[in-house]
């Protein structure tokens, strides 16, 4: 079972050959045995999902509308709320956060017939990007356990990837659902901004941040994308943009698809992440596509940008986790300062801390003006270079990350650690929708990514062309033999 | 101390609680003296996930109030997060409008002393109010039921030279304009309007402005008045009496409270440097984007202004100019009033009626005359019922007792069912009054035939005295002419 597609699955639970029961049994089982080498999920609700999955039963027994996704398990990145359940971002601040509501997407999801079946791990409040800053557990890449899934949404990509659910959600802010994607060999995706709806999401930097789903195939990735992509009330900032049959849009070639490529910005790759981008380029000629080289020089700017915006932004959406209404108040605090202080000085981690202090710094009004004022003229600047860009091509396409997936620990440097987002921030920075394709492997057997990132509100055009590129190569959708093992 | 030598400088900085039915950012009701932590929802006490969304009504509100001070309403307006920890805070940041406010500009006129003056704002902008820290004995809580509320911020450009009579009477038109577009409560004991004030002293023929402190926590306009002077004395006592020193040292920036016992104002905090708020555009919002015709539109709605009522009073009806400024001040009074004009011509004696005879009536009850069950047609049919002479004023006033114990009861049905207050139209009786009257007042007989008028009054009163009020007065004139 664990090698049918979410669409596979979902059309043998209404074709009746499966029960939504057996289906999360299964899948429950294979966590149970699978993932104590992974360490993808951080909790499982075993009660909740087997009712869930026993309505289901009953509601297709009774002869009741299935939904998109009906009987398919579906797991959610720890920092999503599913009302009832705790969401604790991976922090010890909040690991007995119980949500008192349910996040729009994982609304949409149920309201699909989804079954939701766990919470996975992540960069603790999803700051960054090997889901070793997590603060109860790491997260292994399934391909190879000695390396990291990436991150933040290492946790989703990793239960994908082992075959523990055939779908998952992450947020992606600086890359966090691309990158891991990549690492992981899955179909990552982070769609417009304003797409999909943040409410219920606990925000790290509001103006990037967007939900985005892990897949085997552009086709399940297709199918969820129509689930989710759609107007919230909740969400200021969501698009007021019609629900879009993507499903309908899937490409079989890229003939008339202009696609530009910033080749000066691939100057510092290896020689085996070189081969492999320059393989995917001649794929994408094969499928017809006009490839035309443009000038993205600005984003040399964009690493900088992003983290004085990304963590300015962070520094006040955390700043409500003081231990006074929810959360964990540390519990020898005797006065107010010490409950400030002792809440988050044990509650944050390292990582969490330095980004505070980082976002902090840049707000300050000494600051200001030389940081966080011109980090926003910057991002102004990056996104007339991508429109500029999109006056002569329909697509842009780079790698998805620097390198496939590192060594877990491998890198201590936290600005080294920065570096590997710097192929996905642009998207963020811009509200650009981008998804990353595996696009084949490693000498050492990891996977590698591709990315696309096309126009504001393009994003079933998007999904269609990563369909056309998979479909040229489906030998690069391989299932780790950890996956394989018998449970 | 020669306070001649100095000018007082004011800035008015004022917090109005928008009256909406749901706060700036959530569905939660808008509401005051509730159960604590009833009024919430999981964006005001800023739950992780939890995201703003913007109150139309409340913006409808503010650019009311801007149209009602002729102020530019800005076609872009946007929201900032502005940093601070402190427990009524509930996400550590109020969202506020830092350099892009809603309404730009804006004139306050008002009467002082019947001459026409003019305050001159700077900005207005929408924020949303903290909760409230609440002390108990041994442990202090937070109530979020005011976390979220919508305000207005009222921001005055520094006044030179205002006395504090001013300075209250800008205050108070403020109250009356957002009573009258129905925008704010303005119960400034419950805290919808919060106002501080910003003092500074300087020498007559300073160009600079000098330091200037804050005073906070007056909640009445009798206290602003009263801290205003105190501070005023206090500046200038100490700059005349250490002519050496600096105003860093002497008046440092600082925030001081009134405080009603002494009578003087209190140092609360010192201003060490400006406090880092740490201010940027607030992500979660897109910028407020208001249309030429949404701006029209609401202009067309705005009623008339308490400015523009009081000028129809005196102009129109006539009414002096502390009986219109005591009307249009508060406009549920000049409501009722205009209600009890539709059946009542006298616009002064009704005025009159109103401000005085019931206002008075009610006023150690804690009520007021609209908030009772006499209804504004009762009172002008009493008048009425004056000018048609079918009672006199004095049986009215005891008619208006009667109004008032009986809970609003048909004036007209008292009169009818109280034989005391029929005025006396028995043409033999009075007649017998009048005689008895000249009887015993031959001097003001002489008096009236020698050519002294007054002395016609005196004898009508006389008359009115023994019949203990009741006589008709036009048959008593009658008469007594007639005798005479």
């Amino acid at each position: 079972m664990y090698e049918k597609t979410a669409t596979e699955l979902q059309h043998l639970f209404v074709s009746g050959q499966l029960s939504a029961v057996e289906i999360t049994n299964y899948f429950l089982n294979r966590i149970e045995n699978i993932d104590k080498k992974i360490g993808s999920f951080l909790q499982l609700f075993p009660e909740r999902t087997l009712r869930k999955a026993k309505e289901l039963d009953e509601k297709k027994k009774s002869g009741g509308k299935l939904g998109k996704l009906a009987g398919i398990p579906i797991a959610i990145k720890d920092n999503i709320h599913i009302k009832g359940e705790r969401t604790t971002c991976a922090s010890k601040l909040l690991a007995n956060y119980e949500a008192l509501f349910d996040a729009t997407s994982t609304r949409l999801l149920e309201e699909e017939d989804a079954i939701l079946i766990g919470k996975t791990n992540l960069d603790e409040f999803a700051m960054g990007g090997a889901t070793e800053y997590s603060a109860f557990l790491k997260t292994h890449n399934p391909w190879n356990l000695a390396c990291t899934p990436g991150g933040s949404s290492g946790g989703s990509a990793a239960a994908v990837a082992a075959r523990l659910a055939p779908l998952s959600i992450g947020s992606d802010t600086g890359g966090s659902v691309r990158q891991p994607a990549s690492y992981c060999g899955l179909v990552g995706y982070k769609p417009t901004y304003g797409r999909i709806s943040r409410y219920g999401l606990v925000a790290f930097g509001s103006s990037l941040d967007q939900i985005g789903p892990f897949a085997y195939t552009t086709q399940d990735m297709a199918l969820i994308a129509e689930v989710l992509g759609v107007h919230c009330p909740h969400d200021s900032n969501s698009l007021n943009h019609p629900k879009e049959n993507i499903q309908g849009q899937l490409k079989q070639d890229l003939k008339g698809v202009r696609v530009g490529v910033p080749y000066h910005f691939l100057t510092n790759l290896s020689d085996e992440m070189k081969k492999s981008f320059d393989a995917s380029i001649s794929v994408l000629k094969n499928l017809g596509a006009e490839i035309i080289e443009i000038n993205l020089k600005v984003l040399k700017y964009a690493m900088p940008t992003y983290y004085i915006i990304a963590t300015a932004e962070a520094s006040t959406n955390l700043a409500r986790f003081d231990g006074i209404r929810y959360g964990n108040r540390n519990q020898y605090a005797m006065t107010l300062d010490e409950v400030y202080d002792l809440t988050r000085e044990h509650g944050f981690g390292a990582e969490v801390k330095r980004r505070i202090i980082l976002g902090t710094s840049v707000l300050s009004s000494g600051f200001s003006g030389s940081y966080y004022k011109k980090a926003l003229g910057a991002r102004g600047r990056i996104l007339d270079a991508f429109t500029t860009s999109f006056e002569s091509c329909d697509l842009v396409v780079m790698p998805t990350a620097p390198t496939p997936a590192f060594e877990t620990g491998s890198i201590q440097d936290p600005v080294s650690m920065y570096l590997m987002d710097l192929y996905t921030v642009h998207a963020n920075l811009t509200g650009l929708p981008a998804i990353s394709v595996p696009s084949g492997f490693a000498q050492n057997g990891n996977p590698i990514g591709f990315q696309m990132i096309a126009k504001h509100r393009q994003d079933g055009f998007l999904i269609g062309c990563a369909h056309a590129f998979e479909q040229a190569r489906p030998e690069n959708i391989q299932i780790p033999s950890i996956a394989k093992e018998a449970v | 101390m020669n306070y001649e030598d100095w000018e007082t400088v004011v800035g008015l900085e004022i917090h109005a609680q928008l009256n909406t039915k749901s706060k700036l950012f959530s569905s939660a009701p808008n509401s005051f003296g509730d159960e604590p932590n009833t009024n919430i929802t999981t964006v005001c006490t800023g739950h992780p996930g939890t995201l703003p969304i913007l109150n139309k009504e409340a913006v409808r509100k503010a650019v009311q109030w801007g149209h009602a001070i002729a102020a530019k309403i800005a076609p872009v307006s946007r929201f900032d997060r502005k940093s601070y920890f402190y427990p009524d805070s509930p996400r550590n940041f109020q969202i506020t409008q830092f350099d892009h406010p809603i309404v730009i500009g804006g004139t306050i006129t008002c009467l002082v002393n019947g001459k026409e003056k003019t305050l001159t704002l700077d900005h207005t902008h929408l924020e949303d109010d903290a909760g409230t820290c609440r002390h108990f004995n041994g442990f202090g809580g937070v109530d979020y039921n005011r976390a979220g509320v919508p305000l207005i911020e009222i921001v005055s450009k520094p006044c030179i030279g205002v006395t504090p009579k001013e300075i209250t009477a800008y205050a108070k038109m403020i109250r009356a304009i957002l009573h009258y577009i129905d925008a704010s409560d303005c119960n400034m004991e419950e805290g919808s309007l919060r106002i501080d004030v910003n003092v500074s002293v300087r020498k007559k023929g300073e160009t600079e402005l000098r330091n200037k402190i804050e005073i906070k926590n007056m909640n009445s306009f009798n206290f602003i008045e009263m801290a205003i002077e105190a501070e005023v004395r206090r500046q200038i006592n100490l700059y005349t009496k250490n002519p050496d020193k600096s105003q860093d040292e002497l008046v440092p920036q600082s925030t001081f409270r009134w405080d009603p016992e002494s009578k003087t104002t209190k140092l609360m905090r010192l201003k060490e440097g400006a406090e880092d708020y740490r201010y940027f555009p607030e992500p979660d919002l897109p910028s407020i984007t208001l249309t030429q015709e949404y701006i029209d539109e609401v202009a067309k709605g705005l009623p008339e202004l308490p400015f523009e009522r009081n000028k129809r009073y005196m102009e129109e009806l006539e009414l002096t100019l502390d009986q219109s400024i005591t009307l249009t001040q508060d406009k549920k009074l000049s409501d009722y009033f205009e209600e009890a004009l539709k059946t009542c011509s006298n616009a002064r004696n009704l005025c009159n009626w109103i401000i005085i005879e019931f206002q008075g009536r009610f006023k150690d009850t804690g009520m007021t005359l609209y908030e009772s069950n006499i209804l504004p047609e009762n009172v002008a049919k009493l008048v009425n019922m004056i000018d048609s002479k079918k009672i006199t004023g004095k049986i009215a006033k005891s008619v208006a007792d009667d109004m008032v114990a009986m809970d609003g009861k048909d004036c007209e049905v008292i009169v009818d069912e109280n034989p005391d207050y029929q005025p006396v139209r028995d043409e033999g009786l009075i007649e017998k009054l009048v005689d008895q009257v000249l009887e015993e007042n031959p001097q003001s007989v002489e008096d009236f035939k020698n050519g002294k008028e007054k002395a016609f009054g005196f004898l009508v009163g006389q008359v009115m005295k023994i019949s203990r009020g009741k006589a008709s007065p036009s048959l008593v004139n009658e008469i007594l002419k007639k005798k005479l």
